[in-house]
C-alpha cells in the first residue's frame, strides 16, 4: 500500500461526527464590512457558527471598509448588530470574547493599493498569531461597481493565491446587470481567480427547503415516475413579497423584478425542479445538470416576449393593513420610471422530459403576502364516470406544492367524496409541514453557505456558465422590453395578486394562477 | 406544553389519580376518545383561526417505574425541540410484587410551544399504569396503544428492572431504545446488562444520552487535528488525562445520589484509544482500576498504525524526514475531581501530551467557570495559538440530547463499538 502522509490522511477523530470533514482555520476578509449585509447577515451568521462551534479556534475576520474604526470600536458595533440580528441572543459574553479577539478592522479605500499591502501584512500576521495557515476567503459585500477594483487590486497585491493555504472569493448578488456585464465581470474575476476559487452566492440555495427539492424528487419512489410531460400539466413558481422598496429605491430602480428575482432565485428553483438526476451529489455534477436545463429553456425572442411575459408596476393600495403609495410615487423613484415591480413569464423547457409543459413564473412586490412556492399541477384523469352527477368544476386537478417560505412544507391536493348520499367531490389538501416533523431551529441560509465555502464545497453556489445561461434567457426579455412602448407596462393595485393582464395571460391557456 | 383546553375528567377514576395525564378512559376506548379530543381541538382551532397540525413520524414510548419519574419525563417533552412525535405512550410500571394487577389509561392532546403564530403542532399522549401480573404482558399492552406503521422509540428511564424479561419484551417491539447511563446507580453493571439484552434483539438500536454528552468533547478534540500541521502529533501522543467530576462525600450523603459516574470519562478514553490505534493487551502489568474512587489508568504499547496514518512521525517543525524513535506506548488515565455544584460524571478535563524530540506539545480542553463553557488550548513549541472559550450548554439539556437521539435512524455503530471498548477497559 502506498504510504499516506500524516498530513493528507483524514482526521481519524472525525469519523461518526456530524461534520465529517476537517475545517481548517481561515481568515475571512469582508470588503464592505460597515455595510448593511455584513451587519444583518454575515456577522450574526459567523457568530452562530462560533457559538455552535463548527468554526475552528483561530478563525479570524478582517473587516475592510472606509469609515474610521479601530478594532475595538468595530467589535463594539459588531456586538450590537449580533445582539440585534442573531437567531441566538443575547450574545454569550464568554464566547463573544474569544470570537471578538479574532476580529480586526482595516480602514482603506478600495481603490488604494496601499490598503492591500496593509491587508497582506495583517494576513501574514494572523497566520502567525492565530494559525490560519494561509487559508483565506475574500467576501465581496460591496456595491457591485466596486467588484472589479477590488478583484484587480487583490491580484496586483498577489493575494489571489498563496503557497501555504487555499484562497477563495465569495461574490454577492447581483452578479452583473445584464448578460454583457455579467460576462465582463466573469472575465475580470477569471483574470485573477480560477473558477474553483470563485463562489457566487445565491442565498436561496442555502435554504433547507430548496435543498429538499432534490431529495423529495429523487428519494421517493412515488414522485419521480410522474415527474415529466406525461403526467404534469404545468408548473407554477411564485415568489411573492408583501414588502415594497424598504428604502432601497436606488438599487431597485436599476434592477426591477426580473433582475432581482427571476434571473437568480427563480431560475434556480426552476432548474432544481426540472433538472435530470445528477450522477453524484457534488458541486460539478449537480451544476452540470442545472446548466443543461438553462440551455434547454426556449429563448423568448421578438414578439414572443410580448406574448409570454407580463410586466407591471404597483399602484397605490393597502398592504398589511397600511395604505401605501404607488411605485411611481415612491421616494427616489422617477415618475416616468419603467422599472417593473411585477413580472410573469411563461416558458418551455425543450428537452425530452418537459417538452410541451409550460412553466409559469411570477414574482412581485406589494402582493398580498410573502410566499415562495412551486406548484406542480398534474393532468386530470377522464371524468366521464362523474358526468351524470353535478360535479362540474368540483373535480380539480391534483396539485403538488412545495412551499419554500413561510411554513416550509409540501402539500398534495386531491379529490375526495363529500360524505352523503349524492356524489359530491371536493378537493382536500394533505399537508406536510417541514417544521412540524423536523422542527429544530434551522440555521440561517448564510450560515450554511459560509460553512460550505470554508469547506470548499461549491454545490450550492452558482457556476460561471450557469450565471451566463440564466442571463442569456433574461437578456432577450430585457432587450424586447427596452424597445417596447411604455404603455406595455401594466399596473396593479398594491395588495392584489397582480395585474388583470396577468390573469388573462394564463386564462388564454385555459389555466389560472394559484392563490397561494 | 400547554394542554389545548381539553376536558380533564378524573372524578370517577378509582385507584391512582393522575390529573396531569389528562382524561382517564378505559384502555379499549383509547382510540375513540382520542378522536373525540381531536375533533374538539379542531373546533377550538377554527374559532381561534389556528391551524391544527398532527405530526406523524414516530411512536415514542416512555417507560418509568414510578409516577414522579413519569411526570418529570412528561415535563421534559415540553422543551423538546422536535415535533417528530405522533404519539407518546407513557408507561408507569408498578413493579412492586404486591401491586394490584391492573391497567389504567389516560389520554390528552399536547401541543408544542414553538413555531409560527398561526400553526400549532400537536401530539397525543396516552399514559398507562401497568401493575401486577399485567406487567408480564407489557409488550402486548403497548402494542394496542401504538400508532400504526410508525417506528417505535423507547425511552427507558431509571435503572433496568430486576426482571430483565420486561425490558426484553419491550425492546422486541422497538426500533431504538434510549437509556441514560448517567442516571444508573451502578452504571458499569447496568450498561453491560443493557448491551447484553440488546444482543438478543438485533433489530433494535441502542442510544445512550450519556454518549451524546461526550459528543461536544469529541468535536473539539477533532478540531485540534483538522489543522494539517498538527496531524502528525497524533502519532506522538504519549499521555492522555481525563477528569470527571465526583461529588464531595458530604454532598453525596445529602442527596442520596450516586457520588460518581465515570461512564463519560470511560467512553471518551475508549474512543481516544481506538481512534489512535492503541490496543489493550492482557499482559500489561501497570494497569489499575479503582471503581470505588473512579480512578483508572492503562498503559498500552501495541498499536495498529493503519488506524491512524501510515507514515511515521518525522521532524514536524523542520519538515525534514528525520524519523523519531517509535513511541514506547501511551498512558491513559481517568481521574476524579471533587467539585460542588456540578453533576457527578461531568467531564472536566481532557489533556493530550505529545513529546517530539524532547519537546512537549499539549492539547487541552478544560471546564471553564461553569458547566456551560470549556476552554480549549494548544501549546505547540514555536506555534502560539489563542485559547478560546466554547459554549457546550446545549450538550447537557436532557431535551436536546433526547432530540438528537430521536433524529437518528439505524444503529449507532460507533457508540456500540465504544461500549465494547469500555467493557474491555474495565475487565480485570
Ligand atoms: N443588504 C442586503 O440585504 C443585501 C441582500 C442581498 C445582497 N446584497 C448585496 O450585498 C452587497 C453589499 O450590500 P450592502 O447592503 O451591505 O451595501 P452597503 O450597506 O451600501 O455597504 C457598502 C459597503 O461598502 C463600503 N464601501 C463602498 N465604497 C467603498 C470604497 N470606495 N472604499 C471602501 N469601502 C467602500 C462601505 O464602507 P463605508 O461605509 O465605510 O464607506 C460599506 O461598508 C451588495 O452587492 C448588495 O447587492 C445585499
Amino acid at each position: 500500500m502506498p504510504q499516506r502522509s500524516v498530513v493528507e490522511a483524514p482526521n481519524p477523530f472525525r469519523e461518526g461526527l456530524r461534520i465529517k470533514e476537517s475545517l481548517e482555520p481561515c481568515v475571512m476578509v469582508i470588503f464592505g464590512a460597515t455595510g448593511d449585509l455584513t451587519h444583518r447577515k454575515l456577522l450574526p451568521a459567523l457568530y452562530n457558527l462560533a457559538l455552535e462551534h463548527p468554526l475552528p479556534a483561530g478563525f479570524s475576520v478582517v473587516a475592510f471598509a472606509r469609515r474610521p474604526y479601530t478594532d475595538e470600536s468595530f467589535r463594539q458595533q459588531a456586538l450590537e448588530s449580533i445582539n440585534q440580528y442573531s437567531r441566538q441572543k443575547p450574545v454569550n459574553p464568554q464566547v463573544w470574547e474569544s470570537f471578538a479577539s479574532g476580529i480586526h478592522y482595516l480602514q482603506s479605500n478600495f481603490h488604494d493599493p496601499e490598503g492591500y499591502t496593509k491587508l497582506n501584512q495583517l494576513l501574514n500576521k494572523l497566520d502567525q498569531e492565530r494559525g490560519t495557515s494561509g487559508n483565506r476567503i475574500f467576501y465581496l459585500s460591496t456595491p457591485p461597481s466596486q467588484y472589479p477594483d477590488i478583484i484587480q487590486n487583490l491580484g496586483a497585491a498577489g493575494l489571489n493565491r498563496n503557497r501555504k493555504g487555499w484562497t477563495r472569493i465569495i461574490v454577492e448578488k447581483p452578479f452583473g446587470h445584464d448578460l454583457a456585464t455579467a460576462r465582463e465581470l466573469n472575465r475580470q474575476i477569471a483574470k485573477v481567480f480560477k473558477e474553483d476559487q470563485i463562489y457566487r452566492i445565491d442565498h436561496y440555495l442555502g435554504k433547507e427547503t430548496v435543498q429538499n427539492i432534490l431529495v423529495f424528487r429523487l428519494a421517493n419512489g412515488i414522485f419521480e415516475p410522474v415527474w415529466n410531460r406525461r403526467y404534469v400539466d404545468h408548473v407554477q413558481i411564485t415568489v411573492a413579497e408583501n414588502l415594497g422598496l424598504e428604502g432601497r429605491a436606488g438599487y431597485y430602480e436599476e434592477s426591477g423584478a426580473i433582475r432581482d428575482m427571476i434571473q437568480n432565485h427563480m431560475l434556480q428553483l426552476l432548474t432544481l425542479v426540472a433538472m435530470e438526476p445528477p450522477i453524484a451529489f457534488d458541486g460539478n455534477s449537480v451544476r452540470d445538470e442545472k446548466v443543461k436545463v438553462l440551455h434547454a429553456l426556449q429563448p423568448l425572442v421578438g414578439r414572443e416576449v410580448q406574448n409570454n411575459t407580463i410586466r407591471a408596476q404597483y399602484g397605490p393600495g393597502w398592504v398589511g393593513g397600511k395604505q401605501v403609495p404607488g411605485y411611481l410615487q415612491e421616494d427616489g423613484v422617477s415618475p416616468t420610471s419603467s422599472t417593473e415591480t411585477y413580472v410573469a413569464i411563461k416558458t418551455f423547457i425543450d428537452n425530452w422530459r418537459w417538452a410541451g409543459v409550460p412553466f409559469y413564473l411570477r414574482t412581485g412586490k406589494h402582493l398580498p403576502k410573502r410566499v415562495s412556492e412551486i406548484a406542480i399541477q398534474f393532468k386530470q384523469p377522464p371524468l366521464m364516470l362523474f358526468k351524470d352527477h353535478d360535479t362540474q368544476g368540483q373535480v380539480e386537478p391534483n396539485v403538488l406544492t412545495l412551499r419554500i417560505q413561510p411554513d416550509e412544507g409540501i402539500s398534495l391536493k386531491f379529490g375526495a367524496k363529500v360524505p352523503g348520499t349524492d356524489m359530491q367531490i371536493r378537493s382536500v389538501n394533505m399537508d406536510f409541514f417541514y417544521g412540524s416533523s423536523f422542527v429544530r431551529e434551522q440555521p440561517e441560509a448564510y450560515e450554511r453557505l459560509l460553512l460550505d465555502a470554508m469547506h470548499g464545497d461549491s454545490t450550492l453556489f452558482t457556476r460561471r456558465d450557469e450565471v451566463e445561461a440564466a442571463w442569456a434567457f433574461v437578456q432577450n426579455i430585457l432587450d424586447e422590453w427596452g424597445a417596447a412602448p411604455r404603455d406595455t407596462i401594466h399596473s396593479y393595485e398594491s395588495g392584489s395578486w397582480g395585474p388583470q393582464a396577468a390573469d388573462e395571460f394564463i386564462w388564454r391557456d385555459g389555466r389560472r394562477w394559484r392563490r397561494p | 406544553m400547554k394542554g389545548v383546553g381539553m376536558v380533564m375528567d378524573n372524578s370517577a377514576a378509582p385507584g391512582m389519580q393522575l390529573p396531569w395525564a389528562g382524561k382517564q378512559v378505559s384502555p379499549e376506548h383509547v382510540e375513540v376518545e382520542l378522536s373525540t379530543l381531536w375533533r374538539l381541538a379542531a373546533d377550538n382551532m377554527r374559532i381561534s383561526q389556528n391551524m391544527n397540525v398532527r405530526t406523524s413520524v414516530l411512536n415514542f414510548v416512555i417507560c418509568a417505574q414510578d409516577e414522579k419519574t413519569a411526570r418529570k419525563a412528561s415535563a421534559v417533552l415540553r422543551d423538546l425541540a422536535s415535533t417528530h412525535i405522533a404519539r407518546v405512550t407513557l408507561l408507569i410500571l408498578d413493579t412492586r410484587s404486591d401491586g394490584p394487577s391492573e391497567v389504567s389509561t389516560w389520554i390528552t392532546l399536547r401541543s408544542f410551544p414553538i413555531i409560527s403564530d398561526i400553526m400549532r403542532h400537536h401530539f397525543e399522549q396516552v399514559t398507562a399504569t401497568v401493575g401486577g401480573k399485567a406487567i408480564q404482558y407489557v409488550d402486548n399492552i403497548v402494542q394496542s396503544l401504538l400508532k400504526p406503521d410508525l417506528p417505535v422509540y423507547l425511552w427507558w428511564l431509571n435503572d433496568l428492572p430486576e426482571d430483565h424479561d420486561i425490558f426484553h419484551r419491550l425492546i422486541k417491539l422497538s426500533s431504538r431504545v434510549i437509556i441514560d447511563s448517567s442516571h444508573f446507580t451502578q452504571p458499569e453493571e447496568q450498561i453491560s446488562a443493557a448491551s447484553a439484552i440488546l444482543q438478543q434483539a438485533p433489530q433494535c438500536a441502542l442510544s445512550d444520552l450519556t454518549w451524546g454528552r461526550v459528543t461536544a468533547w469529541r468535536e473539539l478534540i477533532a478540531q485540534f487535528f483538522d489543522i494539517p500541521e498538527y496531524r502528525p502529533y497524533l502519532m506522538a501522543v504519549d499521555t492522555i488525562s481525563i477528569e470527571h467530576i465526583v461529588a464531595t462525600s458530604s454532598q453525596a450523603l445529602d442527596h442520596h445520589s450516586s457520588q460518581k459516574n465515570p461512564i463519560r470519562a470511560l467512553l471518551l478514553a475508549a474512543w481516544l484509544k481506538t481512534r489512535l490505534g492503541w490496543k489493550l493487551s492482557e499482559d500489561e502489568s501497570d494497569n489499575s482500576r479503582d471503581p470505588v474512587t473512579g480512578t483508572y489508568s492503562w498503559h498500552m504499547s501495541e498499536r495498529d498504525m493503519n488506524k491512524v496514518v501510515t507514515q511515521p512521525l518525522s521532524a514536524i517543525t523542520s519538515g525534514e524526514q528525520k524519523t523519531s524513535a517509535p513511541l514506547g506506548g501511551i498512558r491513559i488515565s481517568v481521574q476524579p475531581r471533587e467539585l460542588v455544584k456540578s453533576a457527578p460524571g461531568t467531564l472536566c478535563l481532557v489533556r493530550m501530551v505529545c513529546t517530539v524530540e524532547g519537546k512537549q506539545a499539549i492539547f487541552t480542553i478544560e471546564r471553564g467557570d461553569d458547566d456551560d463553557h470549556v476552554l480549549t488550548s494548544v501549546e505547540v513549541p514555536g506555534s502560539p495559538r489563542p485559547p478560546r472559550t466554547v459554549s457546550i450548554a446545549a450538550t447537557h439539556k436532557e431535551s436536546d440530547l433526547l432530540h438528537n437521539e430521536l433524529e437518528i435512524m439505524g444503529r449507532d455503530r460507533l457508540y456500540e463499538q465504544m461500549l465494547h471498548e469500555v467493557f474491555a477497559l474495565l475487565a480485570e
